[in-house]
């Protein structure tokens, strides 16, 4: 059984713990052990995309202090995984001792629906659902990290979904971290495109792999399209493969 | 050109409640982009395309010092003069002193962003000297005093009653007119009569070749053409950062341009142009002036991060594909340069502290260097403007960050490093909010939260974390691997 190290984000953590433990869940089914390193809290992404650059190379030397010792790392989250990947070593880059350590561990960081894939070459998680749904593909997931076909991979693995195509589905759905609270309007109105262009699909759910997103799309369509349901591709997965047991802690609301 | 970078959210949000200015943006840059994608089509791996255009790009960068002694040479050569000016005040008192000295009294222009950004034609006029734009709809923003809408499509935006109006008001047109062709006929006639009385033209440059100090310009309407050829004097102004080496360089680089640009294989006009006309030819200017204008690139070219931003090659490609562009349009970003490009490039020439907006208001979302023909990274420089920002760069005018983010960030920076704190920290922010929820949604909270609730809600926290989750559950206890 392969040990995976969970790298759960500090929205997941904190706000949507049940992405985190239906991420467990799903490598617990494609034959891997899932572990949780407690220090863990944030990997800097919020900060070093608002431009505290110091404050970000703190934490990120802590997150390289906490996961260098691990063999697979693995997180619900493109953006995230491309923080440490990809930014890391920017943050270092004048700084060989700690971009070597970064680099070395960004080479062992995947986001889930990569690691079950290209990794385990696991697509069928044994989920069944009836119904027709569409994907949003993220601009980290896409544009970082170069996920598509994996996500979709899994979906296309649920028995009874159809997946529907969505006009512009990978057009930003205007998340963007401080950005949604700093240009609300412009933020909005890309949620609004992209919330109608579901909505016009024809699917039921809305199925996506960022955290953000989720509480972008997932919150815009609360409020403006009731019933519609916006859910992250772990939490679905897991809730609708065989066996599945709710963790507690959780009331039932938006996503 | 009137600097209007820090009304970005006022422009914004009077563009995005203007419904034409909507119905417009759910067009143009849809189609243009799709135009694009069906031009790059015929690249037998367009993917490589776009990696070759950035690698001649970044080469030509790196040896641009000698690449623009090699151009001023051979322009020197061919017979053109070569005016290095270092400023827009430089540039413009040069091209005035130059058309005084000449008598020239009107000018005939090309669309050209460097002279927007150079504030060239406020300069010219202030001179007394008359000065037409020639690119029709350049022409139209220019006699309604508005910044271009878009690099390909200035005045694109522009609704024809609207056109006729100040074509009326301008004495372009003697009665109403609504047929879009005939109003162009109009402006051509208007303009025609203004070439004539033309004694300079200026244009901008697409492209500088070095080995053979050629300037190259594309465009669709012949009006840049008009102007290279037709006036006594000829004035070519190009930022520094246009040379490159080989006309085989340029003309991989032009097939680039255009499919990006209007996703066109290669536009309807390209003129190359070495000097001006020689004894003997009955075409071309007697007089060639090459204005290389740097306004502050030797300064962005000294930072290897910042010098990837010189790598533009002016396509607009990026302008289509940027969703929030998509949203409000090229007016906000107040100035020559609207875009993802104008993001990258106005925060450079204009510092940091007048340009906030435009370095912030993005989503990082990738689109833009997805698509760039020249290897620009947008996401990356504007985390570096953000940066720089932060840290009150001085070079680059960086603003700093106000007491209440440093504390605040502090504060995150602390709690972060400390699991206990952190826990307890989330836990203290989902009770307080929690307090707003009603069946299991929050729909709204006070202070930073505001803005989110304007138009979205926010499932109730739940009642514990997910390390609190993990330390309960069967399957996960125990299994830390703490060292």
């Amino acid at each position: 059984m392969k040990a995976v190290s969970l790298f759960i984000p500090c929205i997941v953590d904190q706000w949507l713990p049940s992405i985190g433990m239906a991420a467990a869940d799903l490598l617990r089914r494609i034959g891997c052990r899932p572990y949780f390193r407690r220090q863990q809290t944030c990997c800097g992404q919020v900060l070093y995309n608002s431009g505290h650059t110091n404050a970000a190379r703190k934490l990120a030397r802590r997150f390289i202090v906490i996961f260098e010792a691990d063999e697979l790392i693995v997180s619900p989250s493109a953006s995230c995984v491309h923080m440490v990947k990809s930014h890391y070593p920017v943050l270092f880059a004048d700084d060989p001792f700690w971009r070597r350590r970064a680099e070395s561990l960004g080479a062992r960081v995947f986001e889930l629906s990569e690691f079950m894939v290209d990794h385990m070459g696991a697509t069928d998680v044994g989920a069944r659902f009836e119904g027709f749904v569409a994907f949003h593909e993220s601009c980290s997931h896409l544009r970082g990290l170069g996920l598509s076909d994996q996500p979709k991979a899994l979906l296309d693995g649920v028995s009874g979904l159809t997946r529907v195509s969505m006009e512009g589905p990978d057009i930003c759905c205007g998340f963007g971290g401080r950005f949604s609270v700093d240009y609300p309007e412009i933020s909005t109105a890309m949620a609004a495109d992209k919330a109608e262009r579901f909505a016009v699909s024809g699917a039921d759910v809305l199925i996506l792999g960022e955290p953000g997103c989720l509480l972008q799309i997932g919150g815009y369509v609360n409020r403006h399209y009731p019933g519609r349901r916006v859910v992250h591709l772990a939490a679905f997965l897991a809730e609708n493969a065989e066996g599945f047991r709710r963790s507690p802690g959780r009331k039932e609301g938006v996503g | 050109m009137k600097v209007r970078t820090s009304q970005y959210r006022q422009i914004a949000a009077r563009e995005m409640a203007d419904a034409h200015t909507r119905r417009f943006l759910r067009l143009l840059p849809v189609r243009l982009a799709q135009r694009r994608q069906a031009a790059f089509a015929d690249y037998v791996n367009p993917a490589a395309a776009i990696r070759s255009g950035a690698a001649i790009r970044a080469k030509s960068l790196e040896n641009l010092p000698s690449l623009l002694e090699t151009f001023e040479q051979n322009a020197l050569a061919s017979g053109a003069k070569v005016f290095w000016a270092r400023d827009a005040d430089q540039a413009n008192r040069y091209i005035i002193d130059t058309a005084k000295e000449n008598g020239v009294s009107v000018v005939a222009k090309g669309k050209s962003m460097i002279s927007e950004e150079a504030g060239l034609n406020e300069a010219l006029s202030e001179a007394g000297i008359e000065t037409w734009e020639t690119d029709l709809g350049e022409f139209i923003t220019q006699l309604l005093e508005r910044p271009p809408f878009h690099i390909v499509g200035p005045a694109i935006n522009i609704p024809v009653e609207r056109i006729s109006d100040i074509f009326l008001e301008k004495g372009v047109i003697d009665s109403p007119e609504s047929d879009p062709v005939r109003l162009g006929l109009s402006a051509r006639r208007f303009l025609r009569n203004r070439f004539r009385r033309a004694g300079m033209g200026i244009t901008g440059v697409n492209m500088a070749v070095a080995e053979t100090g050629t300037l190259i310009n594309v465009e669709n309407e012949g009006n840049i053409r008009f102007c290279k050829s037709a006036p006594r004097i000829q004035v070519s102004v190009m930022s520094l950062e246009k040379v490159v080496k080989t006309t085989r360089e340029a003309l991989e680089l032009l097939r680039l341009l255009c499919r990006s640009s209007t996703g066109q294989l290669m536009s309807a006009y390209v003129s190359m142009d070495c000097g001006p006309k020689k004894e003997g030819e009955t075409d071309g200017p007697e007089q060639l002036h090459i204005v290389i204008l740097d306004n502050g690139r030797s300064r962005i070219y000294k930072d290897p991060v910042t010098r990837n931003a010189l790598q533009c090659i002016r396509c607009g490609a990026c302008l289509n594909a940027c969703p929030v562009y998509g949203q409000i349009g090229g007016y906000p970003y107040g100035w020559a340069y609207s875009g993802p490009m104008g993001q990258v490039v106005s925060p450079l020439l204009l510092g940091l502290s007048a340009t906030r907006d435009l370095f912030k208001s993005c989503t990082l979302c990738g689109t833009c260097r997805d698509i760039c023909p020249a290897g620009v990274d947008h996401p990356k420089l504007m985390l570096h403007y953000r940066s720089r920002d932060v840290a009150a760069d001085p070079l680059l005018h960086g603003s700093g960050s106000s007491l209440f983010e440093k504390t605040m960030v502090a504060a995150y920076v602390k709690a972060a490093s400390h699991p206990v704190l952190w826990e307890a920290a989330g836990r203290g922010l989902r009770s307080a909010l929690n307090l707003r929820a009603k069946d299991g949604v929050i729909k709204g909270a006070p202070g930073v939260f505001k803005n989110w609730f304007q138009s979205r809600d926010l499932p109730e926290g739940p009642s514990r974390s997910f390390r609190s989750l993990w330390d309960d559950d069967p399957e996960g206890q125990g299994d830390d691997h703490a060292r």
